[in-house]
């Protein structure tokens, strides 16, 4: 029985507190995504092709989340030294010339070639597959900063894939109980930014907004009606093609001129914040011709 | 995202490291181009989502509002639908049965939406300024505080009370609107009187 004189709302029930972060399952998180990029494939649509594709390449990353070796979680001094400087515990610098990374890496490199992909793909999986050190080390470091060299999308895509392999079982290590809110648009976990945010329809979190790291996948919860990429709430607007009823909208920010795109699960349980992000890709075209600039990092759909 | 140019030109795989797109350089710029073409049909529709606050009760839940068109942008907009704030400490998402029906209040045939003014006898109300409206209520107010404000009580302690008229303020105002209208009616000595600021 409760013997404390002070007030407690939550006995009342139905006012439960969203929680700051959920930490990735890494094989739940891409199994999940794997199935729904299969289901957007056979759904058919213009990207079918580019669907499949991620869909076979996500199954991979949910093969090996199960078959390599855990990962070595990160020193509970540099989480508690993390947390009291407001800072992400996966130091992601760091990560670009980390053994356990290289070696995600060239397991994924070598497993990857199975996959079947068009001959431009192949080519530029063989160069990477080919790179010395020194290369993989600028790949990494580029990925680790949400960053894609414009005229080198496709290597990229294929380390990006090994980076959210690595970082998304790292990150499953950690205690998210133990993460801080950095700041708006920052991921918790690794610091990265968000690829898209969901407004989330399951009980007890329902119609609170979590945003999706595009690195490490960990899910972050964000004040709804906020800008992603500046934290500005005074100019917010949405768009969407007009087609009726939109679950997945833009996000605009008349501050900063950034768009982050927001998915309404809501709505639609079904949707995954990285394959509905590249299943809209046609929200991007037609954001493309505004003055808005896509804030979210996704390196599936680099180049918008 | 950040797309910088490359330093490295081995990376720049002929036909490959053309293309800027992540579909173009991984071979599936035909797809892209027949979505391309595909999307050339639609056009953007501007949608709002904006925090306001319940303004039925003092426990002044959080709502947002959604709307299609852009006021800001010059459109019209048009309310669609109004929930709870699930981001509000107040209420976390949730609303009484008359919050949830707030965007009915909202689109009321009935709704008042300027002064209007019964003349005594009168069967009808008539349409009037907020200049008459407001001069009418000053004069009301004035001739009642004149004719029953008490200054003292029966032992002659002041108490400068004028319990004939009461005022009811709404709930969704910021606290400086709250902290105003509680300074403006208690110092008319006021006894009847609600607003935010109680709570």
């Amino acid at each position: 029985m409760n013997n404390s004189l002070k007030p407690d709302p939550s006995v009342i029930g139905g006012v439960p507190v969203a929680p700051l972060a959920f930490l990735p399952d890494a094989a739940a998180v891409f199994d999940k995504r794997a199935g729904r990029f299969a289901f957007l494939a056979d759904h058919g649509g213009n990207l079918a092709p580019y669907m499949r594709f991620l869909a076979d390449l996500t199954a991979l990353q949910a093969r090996l989340a199960r078959e390599l070796p855990s990962p070595v979680p990160i020193p509970s001094d540099r989480v508690e030294l993390a947390r009291s400087s407001r800072m992400p515990p996966i130091d992601r610098m760091a990560l670009a010339t980390d053994e356990g990374m290289h070696a995600t890496l060239d397991r994924f490199l070598a497993e990857v070639a199975a996959v079947e992909m068009p001959e431009q793909a192949r080519l530029a999986l063989s160069a990477v597959t080919a790179s010395g050190i020194a290369d993989r080390h600028w790949l990494l470091e580029n990925i680790l900063s949400d960053r894609i060299p414009e005229d080198s999308a496709a290597p990229h895509l294929f380390v990006s894939a090994a980076v959210q392999l690595h970082l998304a079982r790292l990150a499953g290590t950690l205690d998210g109980a133990k993460l801080v809110k950095i700041r708006t648009g920052t991921c918790p976990t690794c610091g990265g930014k968000p690829a898209t945010s969901s407004v989330m329809g399951q009980a007890g979190i329902e119609s609170t907004r979590y945003a999706t790291c595009g690195c490490c996948a960990t899910q972050w919860n964000e004040v709804r009606v906020v800008c992603l990429c500046c934290g500005s709430n005074a100019a917010i607007s949405y768009r969407s093609a007009e087609s009726g009823e939109a679950t997945v909208k833009a996000e605009v920010c008349g501050d900063c001129k950034g768009w982050v795109k927001i998915l309404y699960q809501v709505k639609n349980a079904s949707l995954d914040p990285i394959a509905d992000d590249v299943s809209s890709l046609g929200l991007d075209m037609l954001m493309k011709d505004t003055d808005f600039r896509r804030g979210g990092f996704n390196p599936f759909i680099a180049g918008y | 995202m950040n797309i910088d140019l490359s330093r490295r030109g081995f990376l720049r795989l002929a036909g490959a490291g053309v293309a800027a797109t992540s579909l173009g350089a991984m071979g599936f710029g035909g797809a892209e181009a027949a979505e391309q073409a595909h999307v050339r049909a639609f056009k953007l529709a501007t949608t709002t989502e904006t925090r306001n606050t319940c303004p039925y009760c003092s426990v002044a839940c959080g709502i947002i509002m959604y709307s299609k068109g852009d006021v800001k942008a010059g459109e019209t907009a048009e309310l669609l639908h109004i929930e709870g704030d699930a981001d509000h400490p107040t209420n976390r998402g949730t609303l009484c049965p008359k919050g949830a029906a707030l965007k009915d209040f909202v689109h009321a045939p009935t709704r008042l939406t300027k002064p209007r003014y019964r003349a005594a006898g009168a069967s009808d109300f008539q349409d009037i300024t907020w200049e008459e409206a407001l001069d009418k209520i000053a004069r009301a107010m004035k001739d009642d505080r004149d004719a029953n404000f008490i200054q003292a009580n029966e032992a002659g302690v002041p108490v400068n009370r004028w319990t004939t008229t009461g005022f009811l303020a709404a709930s969704a105002t910021t606290n400086e609107t709250a902290w105003l209208t509680y300074k403006t009616v208690r110092s008319m000595g006021i006894v009847g009187f609600d607003n935010q600021a109680r709570v």
